[in-house]
């Protein structure tokens, strides 16, 4: 067997494959959605591997501008672990291309599932809940808090998930699976994202009537009414009616329709 | 501050949105952080941060998972926002501004991933043929870089052209028109929060939603110490649940 002398990834080249990392959005396409950039993301790495073989590197460029679909901020995972593989093909001949795309397809299914609730879930929901609450009375501490609660851990996750997927390659994903630390992080993120969620529900949805009601003679309010049953009654029915609504699969623009034909209404009669 | 100064202000700030997938998906494109650029260009930070919250809300359950391609928030955020402060409108006019204007330019940027970048990802794979990765380089960061500029010119220019018409058309609505945007403002944020929470929600942990209402509705804990509260909750659970699986796996090694 023919092994070529392996050279590891130099820190420059790790800085590159970093800052090309966080592209990979910004050239999304209907046909292969983040190929271009996650290709992009590849190049430094080839081309220190493939510099003087044409055929191998195009076979490679091809094989990255496959289709990819992943959440941003974990991507460098699935950069980490394809640029060892990637070395190794280029060390070993007898390497098996087509693992590297095997691999690559079958990692960013779970990958995407994880990212997806992990930041597009639970973190965007703190950071809209918290943000939102200071915003709205005015204070700029809101957006600052916004940029600070998805930038710190998306940035230190992008920054360790390259570290990680490099120097454990294909192994880190079997390890991790079995130990069960990634079912219990996604499970305890949802615990946390939820009690935000309810929050959300009592400070941020904001319906009260100014109807009026006469009980034995006296001009009451209706919304006294409904804070005897409870706090923040009707938020918390408007909440119960929209996820009663969407897990009937009603389309969120039909209800959108709806809710401001109804706004209209309820404003000209007065009830809102 | 005239009509020209205003559009190139927003083509700013909408492209400083849109780039954010290209500066690591940061989200600086939602409209709590584009309402507050656009406030801060214009000249009131106040009414950008109150109309940014607003429409942040608004916008809850617009997220890119997938291939669902959601309501293009930052040209709403933009556009709706310069408006208001222009002309002194409320809050409930930035939602009935902002949703058709993402609406419109979420389709132009659909048109955009269908075709322009499709086009884009065909060339690299001519380059790559080549095995020519400078080539891909160059293309892939001309097509990055250039749907953005396409993207806030189109904005740029939207706002240009059509921001009289919406001028006159809030000094237009009638009063029922107005107060029912309040309304829907105030109402929308429950759409979207039960799009997030239907992302989270299982039979095991529905209790803990209930949870934060009441401590947020009942003892009015603001959002910010229900989610320090949450994140205790969260580590004391990681570490029990440790210990529950390493108690299976002791009883599974006691059963071998």
């Amino acid at each position: 067997m023919t092994t070529n002398s392996k050279k590891e990834m130099s820190k420059k080249e790790f800085r590159q494959v970093f800052t090309r990392s966080m592209t990979l959005d910004s050239g999304w396409d209907y046909e292969r959605q983040q190929h271009m950039n996650f290709c992009y993301m590849m190049i430094p790495v080839l081309k220190r591997l493939y510099k003087d073989d044409k055929e191998k590197m195009s076979a490679a460029l091809k094989r990255h501008l496959e289709f990819m679909a992943c959440t941003p901020h974990l991507v460098t995972l699935l950069g980490g672990i394809m640029t060892a593989m990637e070395e190794e093909n280029a060390a070993d001949e007898n390497f098996d291309e087509s693992s590297i795309s095997a691999v690559k397809t079958s990692l960013m299914g779970p990958i995407a599932g994880i990212g997806d609730s992990l930041i597009w879930g639970t973190l965007l929901t703190i950071a809209v809940g918290i943000s939102t609450s200071l915003a709205s009375k005015g204070s700029i501490m809101g957006p600052i808090l916004f940029v600070l609660i998805i930038n710190v851990p998306g940035f230190l996750l992008r920054y360790y998930c390259l570290k990680v997927g490099y120097s454990s390659g294909t192994k880190f994903f079997a390890t991790v699976n079995q130990s069960g630390l990634i079912n219990r992080i996604t499970k305890v993120a949802c615990v946390l994202g939820l009690l935000v969620v309810g929050s959300m529900i009592a400070q941020q949805v904001s319906i009260t009537t100014p109807l009026m009601i006469n009980v034995s003679g006296m001009e009451t309010p209706v919304q006294d009414y409904f804070d005897q049953i409870m706090p923040c009654f009707l938020p918390a029915c408007a909440f119960g009616l929209m996820y009663w609504l969407l897990s009937k699969k009603v389309k969120s623009t039909t209800i959108l329709i709806c809710l401001v034909v109804f706004g209209c209404l309820t404003a000209a009669l007065g009830i809102l | 501050m005239s009509l020209l100064t205003q559009t190139l202000l927003v083509f700013v700030v909408t492209f400083i949105g849109y780039m954010h997938s290209y500066w690591g998906s940061t989200m600086c494109n939602r409209p709590i952080i584009v309402s507050t650029l656009i406030g801060i260009v214009f000249g009131d930070i106040h009414t950008g941060l109150v109309v940014g919250a607003a429409l942040e809300l608004a916008f809850l359950g617009a997220v890119p998972i997938g291939a669902s391609n959601p309501p293009d928030m930052t040209s709403g955020a933009a556009v709706a926002t310069a408006i208001v402060i222009t002309t002194g409108a409320d809050n409930g006019m930035a939602v009935a501004i902002a949703i058709p204007v993402a609406t419109l330019v979420a389709l132009f940027d659909n048109l955009q991933m269908m075709f322009l970048l499709t086009y884009a990802g065909h060339m690299c794979d001519k380059a790559a043929e080549e095995a020519d990765a400078n080539k891909v380089e160059r293309i892939v960061r001309v097509a990055s870089i250039g749907n953005k500029v396409v993207l806030a010119l189109v904005v740029a220019v939207g706002y240009c052209l059509g921001s009289t018409a919406i001028t006159d058309f809030i000094e237009w609505v009638p009063e029922w028109f107005s107060h029912g945007m309040d309304v829907v403002a105030g109402i929308l944020p429950a759409l979207g929060i039960a799009m997030l929470a239907k992302m989270m929600v299982a039979k095991d942990n529905f209790g803990y939603l209930i949870l934060g209402f009441v401590i947020s509705a009942y003892l009015g804990v603001p959002t910010f110490g229900v989610a320090l509260a949450g994140t205790a909750v969260a580590i004391i659970l990681f570490f029990k649940e440790q210990k529950t699986t390493e108690k299976e796996e002791e009883i599974d090694d006691n059963e071998f």
